[in-house]
């Protein structure tokens, strides 16, 4: 048990990544379960959100500032991702209408 | 006060969730994110991580999202159809969840807290407490990511780029 004092009330560091952890879950859920391939793209930006309220709950814990700058460069990357992921999906809805993310399967050996 | 705001946010980032992974038109599924960023970054006002706050809004709500918006109008409209192809996996799917649920409970009942290394809580988060750090400490990463985010462009660029011949697939 961790207390963080917020603006007089008393908050527990385990709300916030159990939050994070129901999150992050969700986020799998969507990858595992959904079929458009860009709902899956929405659920991966999910779990890396869930990831960043982690860092950002320990670096508050811990009084150190690398989980928020972790965080930052956690967002540079999922907006990376996100930019050549959706690039890669239209060039792929250009050729062929897939609405399956197992209609997209001509690498299986 | 404090702890209402966190729970009143914290049941609707869980709402917008869910929305994300049960909605059947991909637009209902980004305007959840949006409603799921936006209670992170009440959050991360919350944890007093002013500057993350900032940058939640803006790149992630702001731009991540709108380029989302966008792919949607220009591909249109796609429901799923029914289930794919894959025998038993909403089965296998639930018992993976449940697993690495538990993993994660597990991992929270018995993660140990250090003490924290009392900084100075008024400045904690804010702009200029930020960039002390990324501008000295970690400079290379901070250099390194803009080499991430140029290549990210070049190729995104490549990617889209207008095919005239057969030499060109």
């Amino acid at each position: 048990m961790s207390n963080l004092v917020i603006g007089g009330s008393t908050l527990d560091a385990s709300w916030f990544l159990g939050l994070a952890a129901i999150l992050f879950v969700l986020g799998t859920v969507g990858v595992l379960v959904r079929r458009n391939p860009l709902v899956i793209l929405i659920s991966i930006e999910l779990m890396l959100n869930a990831a960043n309220l982690a860092l950002v709950t320990f670096s508050r814990q811990l009084q150190n500032y690398e989980g928020q700058l972790f965080a930052l460069m956690s967002m540079t990357v999922a907006a990376a991702e996100a930019v050549v992921g959706l690039a890669i999906l239209v060039d792929i809805f250009r050729t062929r209408d897939a609405e399956d993310i197992d209609d997209l399967s001509e690498l299986k050996g | 006060m404090a702890i209402a705001v966190f729970f009143v946010f914290a049941a609707l980032a869980i709402a917008g969730g869910i929305g994300v992974i049960s909605f059947h038109q991909p637009i209902r599924s980004v305007l959840s994110l949006v409603v799921v960023m936006i209670s992170l970054s009440v959050m991360f006002l919350l944890l007093s991580a002013q500057f993350v706050f900032a940058v939640q809004i803006i790149v992630y709500a702001g731009a991540v999202m709108v380029l989302f918006l966008f792919v949607i109008a220009l591909l249109g409209p796609a429901r799923e159809l029914g289930r794919g192809r894959l025998r038993f996996q909403a089965w296998l799917s639930g018992i993976f969840v449940l697993v690495l649920f538990g993993l994660m409970y597990a991992l929270l009942q018995g993660v140990q807290y250090r003490q924290p290394e009392k900084a100075d809580l008024s400045i904690f988060g804010s702009v200029q407490w930020i960039a002390v750090y990324l501008f000295t400490n970690y400079l290379y990463p901070f250099e390194l990511t803009s080499i991430l985010l140029l290549v990210a462009a070049i190729g995104a660029i490549y990617l889209s780029r207008k095919r005239t011949g057969i030499d060109d697939l």
